[in-house]
């Protein structure tokens, strides 16, 4: 038995109360201060569905990211997949998970070595991870993860600048693709690009979710493509969870402070859309220094003296969960 | 008059034989009190027309156009000196990163100050009190405190509060913002762009908003232009122009949206790319991406014509229900 | 297990959709390169200069009229051609043992070419390797390497190079070894500065992701977008490597007479400063050249090959 093998009843990829916490040096003479990027968080993802992480910066959905590719080791919590924890692999069984576990960055242009041609991009999982695979196989299965992701088998000779950025993030999203991995972690995968190419990579991630039965972590901080893409909305502020639940049910009724001023303030062109609320005032407190109580209180308009010394923890309400202790009375 | 008037505004790069047109004969105006917004994809050409028009076009850069009147004084005509004079005092503009448009080696309030020593004098006093009224207008807690902080010190959208406390130092009479929300957050944004709205109705300011997003520029300008490719596409009051699209890119600019999408399914999209400096159509610049191109679009390129009192560029405008006009029958693609 | 299957059919839309995307062709890096390195007169001057002198290097038995050390007992200190007294078989005239001033020089180049080049490529792979290794482990192993180069940086280069040769003994070999150790500190830094700087983009935590070593991504991945700085150093480091060959030459330390290097040439002709000019003028002329040639063609190509220089 290992994490790779599914087993019926078990969520895919699991997180229970992940911890990353990062020391600060704050110069000569001074104790070192602790970052808390993330600070207990709890999810938990089903096989061929999309869970998106939403917040403004700072929030601590990049640092998730990087939790669930193993790019960095959380300092506490628990990570599952397949219900084995995996939070603390070798190298070698990392390797392994890693084919599991994918990842597409934000910036398409960042993220693909400018001096490799896109057949060298693409193979480099292959030839890392396949070693049954011979040359000639290999260039198979890039060139029909190619076509996959609508790439002409042209591009497999040239290199990334000469791409625009969507294209280049179609290259992004088949290097992710080509180990056939069960989940992809995608941060901000959208946002760089113009609202006409953005259609086009959300309609091809959405194509290859069905085709490939991948399950998407989908971190973003624009809600319109959120609620267009996601199953389920973990809503997060100051590296907690705000509010979690079914995307529906989210936007129909948000319940979290936070989580009705996120869309408040999100501009909508269909005027009956609009919501008319006061803008959020403040901006996120410093996470080295992070209020007491509820972090969000200093900004929340219906913030009491309770709010301000007792840190709400998560909880049921209306089949969703919420960290709020005024919810019963602002739903 | 209009405060600000544009009249086939073309800025062209690269060789004098084979230059390439990053904007096309634009013309659009700016009245006091109004706010237009200038949106278009990335390669539309709609930062390079503002920043022509404040004459920040180096070479090889070259700016030509029928008229550029300020105020009813050509700006195309007048001495240099005369016009950095009006671009720095009548006409201030701020851009996308707040963190590169404050020199990170001096203080808020050198900057400020210094800004307004080169317009306004006054003496030291005087000038840092109005460096304090400013700090306060653009709603920073706190001002006398932030005033001896560094730009490093600073969130987003404190800076972008500096930038516009700057901008509006000298009581400008157009304020050009440059994609000023798209690095901040959505909660920021809103902020800002209500600061920038309040700002411009209290001092009866001409804005001019450039961004990308269409949902921004629905909510906060009173007239609208979509450009594509360098070229004005369509143009014309804010809430007809999202509710009854004339030109075929501006339907499908809408149609992209997720937020027009219902549930799960796949969003309409434009196929293609904005065409670059190598591969410009010869027609009009959409027709290889448009679903309603037929052979003219491919071989000739429309003008700007009126329809039903909107600016439109295309040979087929659309009606109120979304079909294209003037086509003979059973050519429709 | 599903490892070996092939992916299966393309998506019918998506593939439509990607085939009407015009692609464009803007010019590819090497040609962009070569676009804006012409456009520097010096650049190209000195990429001229250069050729020649490669030329004269490598054909120089064929193009030097005599034998750099044949001395001709009928002809000491003959002035150039176009003086009075002068020997029409030496073009530049001979030195004070009658060996042919011209042919020397021309012997010279190749002496002075390969120092530069076999200095540069010696404290380039060394140097390559300890900036990388500093770069991308970052922590004890950096501070380590870092801090012995800034003390190497600490001492004047050419005295240290005098004591590297002063222990290893005098002579070309072990001149240019001790070049190349003065050398490496330029490179050590600069690959380290660009290391840490790729190592924070996105496409090296892509690779990790695929399951790259360390080996892999320091010398695959990551070496080669830190090669534009070290090539416009190597550039320049072969005339400094050139001009401290020199000065070690002159100093007798260097190549040992009879080589025709031109510091050692110098370093004979030293008496006859007043009496032959010649003797003295043209080796030094030919450093002279050389150098700026390679600094002008270096400063060129750091501008063809930095993006911030470019519009």
């Amino acid at each position: 038995m290992s994490f790779l093998d599914a087993k019926p009843g078990v969520p895919l990829l699991e997180s229970d109360d992940l911890v990353r916490h990062y020391e600060v040096n704050r110069g000569l003479g001074k104790p070192n201060a602790t970052v808390k990027a993330l600070d207990g968080v709890s999810f938990s993802l089903e096989a061929q569905k999309t869970l998106a992480v939403v917040g403004e910066s700072g929030c601590g959905k990049s640092t998730l990211g990087r939790q669930l590719t193993l790019i960095e080791k959380p300092t506490s919590g628990a990570l599952k997949l397949n219900g084995t924890e995996v939070g603390h692999l070798s190298d070698k069984e990392a390797k392994q998970f890693r084919r599991t576990v994918q990842m597409i960055f934000q910036n398409p242009y960042g993220s693909l070595n400018p001096r490799k041609k896109v057949g060298q991009i693409l193979a480099e999982p292959v030839l890392l991870n396949m070693d049954n695979l011979g040359r000639k196989e290999r260039e198979e299965r890039v060139r029909a993860t190619m076509a996959k992701v609508g790439l002409r088998p042209e591009f497999y000779q040239r290199y990334p600048h000469m791409f625009s950025g969507g294209q280049r993030q179609r290259i992004a999203i088949a290097r992710a693709l080509i180990l056939e991995p069960k989940v992809i972690v995608a941060d901000e995968p959208v946002s760089a690009l113009d609202v006409s190419v953005q259609a086009q990579v959300l309609n091809l991630m959405m194509d290859l979710q069905e085709e490939m039965n991948v399950a998407y972590v989908f971190i973003s901080h624009d809600l319109s493509v959120v609620r267009h893409i996601a199953d389920d909305v973990m809503v997060m502020y100051l590296g907690r969870v705000a509010e979690k639940g079914p995307t529906e049910e989210i936007f129909a009724k948000p319940l979290h402070p936070y989580t009705r001023a996120l869309l408040a303030s999100a501009p909508k062109i269909d005027p009956t859309q609009r919501v008319k609320a006061e803008p959020l005032t403040g901006e996120l407190p410093s996470p080295i220094n992070p209020p007491s109580g509820c972090a969000f209180h200093k900004r929340c308009p219906f913030a009491t003296e309770e709010c301000a010394k007792v840190r709400p923890e998560l909880r049921n309400f209306e089949g969703r969960e919420v960290a709020c202790h005024r919810v019963e009375e602002i739903a | 008059m209009a405060l600000l008037e544009v009249k086939n505004l073309t800025v062209e790069f690269g060789s004098e034989d084979k230059p390439f047109r990053a904007v096309d004969s634009v013309s659009y105006s700016v009245d006091r009190g109004e706010v237009l917004g200038i949106v278009g994809e990335s390669g539309s050409g709609k930062s390079v027309s503002s920043l022509a028009v404040m004459g920040l076009i180096d070479f090889p850069g070259r700016v030509s156009a029928d008229s550029l009147t300020f105020d009813g004084q050509d700006l195309l005509t007048m001495p240099a000196k005369r016009r950095r004079e009006i671009t720095g005092k009548d006409i201030a503009m701020i851009f996308q990163d707040p963190m590169s448009a404050l020199n990170p080696c001096f203080t808020v309030e050198a900057q400020i100050m210094e800004a307004l020593k080169v317009h306004e004098g006054g003496n030291k006093k005087q000038r840092r009190e109005r460096t304090l009224e400013l700090l306060n207008q653009v709603g920073i807690p706190d001002p006398k405190s932030r005033m001896t902080a560094y730009p490093h010190q600073l969130s987003g959208g404190m800076s972008q509060r500096i930038v516009i406390a700057m901008a509006i130092a000298c009581k400008p009479r157009l304020l050009i913002a440059d994609e000023p929300t798209t690095a901040l957050d959505v909660t920021i944004q809103a902020q800002i762009i209500d600061l920038l709205l309040k700002l411009q109705e209290d001092s009866d300011m001409g804005l001019i908003l450039i961004t990308h997003d269409l949902a921004l520029v629905s909510e906060a300008a009173n007239r609208i232009q979509v450009m594509y490719a360098g070229q004005l596409f369509e143009s014309g009051p804010a809430d007809s122009i999202f509710a009854a699209p004339r030109h075929p890119y501006t339907q499908a600019l809408l149609e992209a949206l997720p937020e027009r999408s219902e549930g799960h399914d796949r969003l309409r999209t434009i196929p293609g790319v904005v065409p670059g400096q190598y591969d410009r159509p010869a027609g009009c610049l959409l027709a290889p991406r448009c679903r309603y191109a037929n052979e003219s679009c491919v071989k000739a390129r429309p003008e700007v014509s009126d329809f039903n009192g909107r600016d439109v560029r295309c040979f087929y405008p659309l009606n109120d229900q979304g079909q294209p006009t003037g086509m003979a029958t059973g050519e429709t693609v | 297990m599903s490892e070996n299957t092939t992916p299966s059919a393309a998506h019918a839309s998506n593939v439509a959709e990607a085939a009407v995307e015009p692609v464009g062709a803007p010019p590819s890096p090497l040609r962009e390169t070569w676009d804006y390195f012409k456009k520097n007169r010096g650049a190209l001057a000195g990429l001229i200069v250069i050729a020649i002198i490669l030329f004269l290097a490598l054909a120089a038995q064929w193009v030097a009229p005599f034998d750099p050390v044949a001395q001709d007992r009928t002809a000491f200190l003959k002035p150039p051609i176009w003086m009075e007294g002068a020997d029409p078989r030496y073009i530049l005239g001979t030195d004070a043992v009658g060996r042919d001033i011209l042919s020397r020089l021309i012997h010279g180049a190749q002496l002075s070419v390969s120092i530069g080049v076999v200095v540069v490529i010696l404290s380039m792979i060394a140097g390559i390797a300890l900036g990388m290794v500093a770069g991308y482990f970052r922590g004890w192993v950096e501070v380590g390497v870092m801090r012995l180069m800034d003390i190497m940086l600490a001492l004047p280069s050419l005295i240290m190079a005098l004591a590297i040769v002063a222990i290893l003994g005098p002579g070309l070999e072990n001149a240019m070894l001790a070049i190349a150790i003065v050398q490496l500190p330029h490179y050590v830094r600069l690959t380290r500065a660009s290391v840490v700087s790729e190592l924070n983009k996105e496409y090296v935590i892509a690779s990790q992701i695929a399951g790259a070593g360390h080996v892999r991504q320091m010398f695959v991945n990551i070496l080669p977008n830190c090669m534009a700085p070290l090539i416009v150093q190597g550039t320049l480091g072969i005339s400094s490597a050139i001009l401290d060959a020199a000065a070690l030459g002159f100093l007798g330390l260097g190549a040992q007479p009879p080589l025709p290097e031109w510091g050692t040439m110098l370093s004979e002709a030293r008496e006859f400063v007043g009496s032959a000019w010649w003797v003295i003028t043209f080796p030094g002329l030919c450093i002279l050249v050389t150098v700026l040639a390679f600094n002008l063609m270096g400063d060129g190509l750091r501008d063809a090959l930095d993006p911030k220089m470019k519009r």
